[in-house]
């Protein structure tokens, strides 16, 4: 499949979850938008959620 | 910068990927950087997605054969991104649950937002069952193009917290390969002098 695309996620997740500091931002993952997001089955209306900081916050 | 380790879509990837299995989800996506703008195209992306999903199960004759086909045009055009959003919906539809997850979002070309966005609102009307989740800078016009085209996103805010950042501060001291140069003092010094500095932020 190397004719595909030249995007390779799976490397930079590898980086990005060897730098996380595990627990640190597991407060996002039980705010109520999460869960929404999440568990709303097949509803449309919560299908996007989008978060947004400043660089360097920590986003990825 | 300390905080740049504290990673959100890394986690929310993670979060996914660990019940995916059981939740019968599947769960796809790109972190998007600076350094790889040129290549950061729509159709790269919408390739990457179909490229992840059809990975897991092997992959389609129609897919294989549209390929092959590109490889043949021109020397190897490859599908347009007209035909690679059609194979996409199709593998989104015929499975019970896609999360898409597109990191750093701000970091694409600008120009380039309304084309992703767009296609990916494609995906979600096709399939509206998909999961979208995006992240990007609060101040890039990337949050005005997300609610431009998503107008029901729910938008979260993530800034620095205090107890993050001494949690991490104490982390990064635990590890220090010298922690016998460290009194007591200097430590306390360390991580009160680092909060106060970013309070002031």
């Amino acid at each position: 499949m190397c004719w595909l695309s030249p995007l390779e996620p799976s490397n930079r997740h590898q980086g990005a979850r060897t730098e996380r500091f595990d627990g640190i931002r597991n407060w996002l993952l039980e705010t109520s938008e999460f869960r929404e997001w999440r568990y709303s089955g097949g509803g449309a209306d919560k299908a996007v959620l989008f978060c947004s900081g400043n660089p360097g916050v920590g986003k990825t | 910068m300390p905080l740049t380790a504290r990673n959100i879509g890394s986690l929310v990837i993670d979060s996914l990927c660990d019940r995916a299995q059981e939740a019968n989800i599947a769960v796809v996506g790109l972190y998007c950087d600076s350094l790889s703008q040129q290549e950061q195209t729509t159709t790269n992306i919408i390739e990457a997605l179909l490229k992840q999903l059809v990975g897991r199960a092997g992959i389609p004759d129609h897919l294989r054969a549209a390929f092959e086909k590109g490889k043949e045009e021109f020397g190897g055009r490859g599908p347009r991104l007209a035909d690679l959003m059609g194979m996409l919906k199709t593998v989104i539809a015929s499975l019970p649950q896609v999360f898409i997850c597109l990191d750093a979002l701000d970091e694409c070309l600008p120009k380039r937002f309304p084309e992703i966005l767009v296609s990916l609102r494609d995906i979600l009307r096709e399939s509206p069952g998909t999961r979208l989740f995006l992240t990007g800078r609060s101040h890039a016009c990337v949050k005005e193009d997300v609610q431009r085209y998503f107008s029901r996103a729910v938008v979260i805010p993530i800034s620095p917290n205090p107890n993050d950042i001494r949690n991490y501060v104490e982390m990064r001291l635990d590890r220090d390969s010298k922690p016998e140069a460290m009194s007591n003092d200097l430590r306390v010094d360390i991580v009160r002098v680092i909060l106060e500095k970013i309070s002031n932020v």
